[in-house]
């Protein structure tokens, strides 16, 4: 009886282990996941909130609306250019654009953070309640900019692709831009129906191989795994052997002895497929982990579709290729962008971030800004060392054309082969950022597809430099505009 | 003097008192919403029978107070959530209340007069047996289990009675140490599940039993194999029952197909997540957008109304019973009543364990209800009696104490050995 009792005793605490779980695991998920539940298009709570409520308005960085409400019809920014920019940004009222801040910010724009006393007031003045508005980081201007640069360029006009600018000392996302677009406030047949998915947000929900991007990555790798890495010469043969297959480089060049750094600038496969195979597939995994890939991104204000890095079964080939960026590793360019970031932050890498600030129609502040670090990723000096290596991409090596008169641009291009529709296809990267206490900008574009013989550094770089041109004026505006105040 | 007796006053009569202010406020509050006479009705009609099912009863036996004014609490929230969304199904359960009261007392009763329990375990068990192959005769199959009969309009449920008659039949064979008989009534009560295709209430049946059985014997090696073979039969089920594995790509992923697999426990999240830390308040959201919302999925409600804080509270009650549950059994005198007490407080238990940990995606949806909350007759008229079985071993103990008193009291003038 005594043992029984003893054991009763067991059972108890078991029972109180099992719901104790149960709490944890409930206010856990709520707290996470709680706004992407909410603001799902499928909650019917909204669907009849719609049609009480008057929406809030959606206003960028520089007070410019790019939504709003009219005799409650949602309108959006009347400049079409602009409008169609920013339409994955904000998203339209039909729900087709995926977290775009109509949908993801439904809680604010439809008045669910309304206090009680707030809603009395209006409930007694007579008058239709009304949402809060919702000030973005974003630059609509950048936006539309980037998609002139994109059909200024013959290599690159009429094709798919993406662009994000984001603050990397605070995680504000200064221009977020994906191509194909379409005009939110003329959604036809033909656009629901257009083969190159007009409404996907090709920053934040595609993944794409990153290529040699990538590289990066692999480069801090190799300064943690290799010793001496820096005081070694590493053989490009131009045919790097591995279990029958043979490493190609960039249009079949044969680089002879490189340093790590020529290796980087060069964008040389065979170098870093050997320094892959020699440090092996777990640690190029772990440092990719410690970037954020094989991560559950949940950032407050942007969903983002996570990267991969494959976890398992995996042949010398696929290990040498991924030192280069490919072979089944994915990311989004969002998540690039944060890579750059990183290197350019001194190693932090901050969350991106897309509110500005929410206030209500009386004026009351719910919400501001507040930046928040995702993650470190690697130590300030190996950041230093890896900043030095894209500064030389961007003077002497596959990125010159991101260069800007007057900045420090630093940068990595990338040429990733993917499949796509059963075809192969190669997307340019370029990710980078201005090297500057004035204006801490990274970028990360990608262009869909680009013509046989280009890559990277023919296509993404030059509208990675018309982004810089253009941060580069507006600051020399500002800064003059601000002198001649008292 | 009188700060000592205000000390030693029951928790549980304090508990009572603000359970039912609690209960009569929020029915007014309701009732103001829309000045139906039926919500004033019940603002004074469910604290009466929060009184009566407290105070009245504790003057009939000697009754752990506090575990009645949990079993209450939850009961009246039933009858208000339900109220809240829709108030039919809240006549009902009120009815179903008053009927678990008087089926409680009976339960109280039956444990202090039935001194030997062989005869009547005898006969349970072919009746037992009897009632759950009904369904599979005269069934009405619905979610892909077929655990339903009608007796005229009235639907019932047999593996909610069963799982009464189960904990006695293998309370008194643990207790006596054979293993055969109640090892042959387990097996068969869970063939006869699976075949209705019932695995929620398969997995508490197969849950409680395996915990009773650790606790009578102490054999860890036989607990394991045990579950291993529990785990083996989830395994096999998950192969062998089409429905299972869809149960189971919910789970995983229940935004994949939510217009039609995954709407229940989509909209079920929602819901919870709408409201938020504090709830969007009593009567409001419309919780009544999710399926069967008013029997499986009755904590989203709860939670959307009141907030995900009053649902952690809601979790504290249970587990505040599982203590008095386990309190009682740990201070019965017979290892039959012991294991019958601890029985009672683990079925409770896992199942609320088992529809909870459902609805927030914890663990894979099964259709079971949540004890004392969910509407549903024979759901909380077979909770209620477990309260009672619980209660009766908890009065045994209680008289066993007097006795002792009495005993030492003359072992005072008496030399004991």
């Amino acid at each position: 009886m005594k043992q029984q009792r003893h054991r009763f005793k067991i059972l108890a605490l078991i029972l109180f282990g099992m719901f104790f779980l149960l709490a944890a695991y409930g206010g856990y998920s709520v707290l996470t996941y709680g706004n992407r539940w909410f603001s799902s298009k499928w909650n019917p709570r909204v669907r009849s909130q719609k049609e009480t409520v008057i929406a809030g308005d959606i206003l960028d960085v520089n007070g410019v609306t790019l939504a709003t409400t009219v005799d409650g019809e949602r309108v959006y920014q009347e400049n079409e250019a602009i409008r169609r920019a920013v339409v994955h940004l904000v998203g339209d009222n039909q729900g087709q654009v995926s977290n775009g801040v109509e949908t993801f910010q439904t809680s604010y724009l439809y008045g669910f953070q309304t206090s009680l006393p707030e809603m009395i007031a209006s409930l007694f003045k007579g008058e239709t309640r009304r949402g809060d508005n919702v000030t973005l980081t974003v630059d609509s201007k950048l936006c539309a900019a980037i998609v002139d640069s994109f059909n200024s360029y013959e290599k690159t006009a009429g094709k798919n692709g993406a662009a994000v600018v984001m603050n990397y000392k605070s995680g504000a996302v200064l221009a977020l831009t994906s191509l194909p677009s379409f005009d939110p406030q003329n959604i036809t047949e033909d656009t629901l129906n257009d083969a190159g998915q007009p409404f996907w947000n090709r920053v934040t929900q595609s993944v794409y191989a990153p290529g040699s991007s990538f590289k990066v990555i692999t480069t801090e790798a190799a300064l943690t795994g290799i010793d001496d890495i820096l005081n070694l010469d590493i053989l490009c043969t131009g045919g790097l052997d591995v279990d029958g297959h043979a490493i190609r480089d960039w249009g079949n060049a044969i680089h002879g002895n490189l340093t790590l750094k020529q290796a980087f600038t060069k964008s040389c496969n065979n170098a870093f497929a050997l320094m892959a195979l020699d440090m092996g597939d777990e640690k190029l995994r772990q440092t990719a982990e410690s970037f954020g890939f094989n991560d559950n991104f949940l950032f407050r204000d942007l969903v983002v579709e996570n990267s991969v890095y494959p976890t398992t079964n995996r042949s010398n080939f696929e290990i040498a290729w991924s030192g280069a960026g490919q072979s089944a590793i994915v990311a989004s360019p969002m998540h690039m962008c944060m890579v750059a970031a990183s290197i350019a932050n001194g190693g932090v890498m901050m969350e991106p971030r897309l509110l500005q600030s929410v206030d209500s129609y009386g004026g009351i502040n719910r919400m501001k800004f507040s930046s928040k670090v995702y993650r470190n990723a690697l130590s300030s000096e190996d950041a230093d060392i890896i900043k030095g290596f894209m500064r030389a991409v961007v003077t002497s090596g596959t990125g010159s054309r991101a260069a800007v008169e007057g900045l420090t641009i630093c940068g990595k291009t990338g040429s990733a082969e993917s499949s796509m529709n059963g075809e192969s296809v190669t997307h340019g990267w370029f990710i980078g950022f201005i090297d500057s206490e004035d204006m801490p900008y990274a970028v990360a574009v990608l262009v869909e597809s680009v013509n046989d013989g280009d890559g990277g550094g023919s296509t993404a770089a030059p509208i990675a430099g018309d982004i810089f041109r253009y941060i580069k004026t507006m600051q020399t505006a500002n800064a003059a505009t601000s002198t001649d105040l008292p | 003097m009188r700060n000592r007796i205000s000390l030693h006053r029951d928790p549980g009569q304090r508990l009572a008192q603000v359970v039912m202010l609690f209960f009569f406020s929020a029915f007014i509050l309701l009732g103001l919403k829309d000045f139906a006479w039926q919500a004033f009705a019940l603002a004074l009609g469910v604290p009466a029978m929060i009184s009566v099912g407290t105070n009245l009863l504790s003057r009939l036996f000697p009754t752990d107070k506090l575990l009645l004014s949990l079993t209450n609490f939850l009961c009246a929230l039933g009858v208000l959530v339900l109220y809240a969304t829709n108030p039919n199904y809240a006549y009902q359960q009120t009815m179903y209340y008053g009927v678990g009261l008087g089926t409680m007392v009976v339960c109280i009763y039956l444990v202090r007069i039935i001194r030997n329990w062989h005869i009547p375990v005898l006969l349970m068990i072919p009746v037992s047996l009897a009632m759950l192959a009904l369904p599979l005769v005269i069934g009405k199959e619905t979610n892909g289990a077929k655990n339903w009969f009608y007796i005229g309009s009235l639907s019932v449920q047999p593996s909610e009675i069963v799982k009464l008659s189960l904990l006695v039949i293998i309370s008194f064979y643990m207790s006596r140490h054979k293993m055969i008989p109640w090892l042959f009534f387990a097996v068969c009560c869970l063939g006869l599940l699976m075949l209705q295709k019932d695995l929620g209430t398969a997995l508490m049946y197969y849950g409680t039993t395996l915990m009773l059985f650790y606790a009578s014997s102490g054999n860890l090696a036989l607990t394991g194999l045990g579950l291993a073979g529990g785990g083996g039969a989830a395994v096999m089920g998950y192969k062998m029952f089409a429905h299972v594995k869809k149960r189971v790509a919910i789970w995983l992923n229940p935004w994949s197909d939510y217009e039609n697999a995954g709407y229940q426990i989509v909209q079920g999240l929602m819901a919870l997540a709408s409201g938020g830390m504090l709830g969007c308040g009593l009567g409001l959201g419309t919780p009544t957008t999710i399926p069967v919302y008013h029997t499986d999925f009755i904590f989203a409600v709860i939670c959307e109304q009141f907030g995900l804080i009053f649902g952690l509270c809601v979790l504290a009650m249970y587990v505040a019973l599982i203590w008095r549950g386990a309190t009682i059994a740990m201070a019965a005198r017979r290892s039959f009543h012991g294991l019958l007490a601890m029985g009672c407080t683990v079925l409770i238990a896992l199942q609320t364990f088992t529809i909870i940990g459902g609805v927030i995606k914890l663990i894979p949806l099964t259709g079971v209800t949540m004890p004392f909350v969910s509407y549903g007759g024979t759901s909380l008229v077979s909770s209620m009696c477990l309260i009672g079985l619980l209660q009766g071993v908890a009065s045994l103990n209680d008289d066993d104490l007097d006795e002792d008193t009495e005993l030492a009291m003359m072992g005072d003038t008496e030399d004991m050995p």
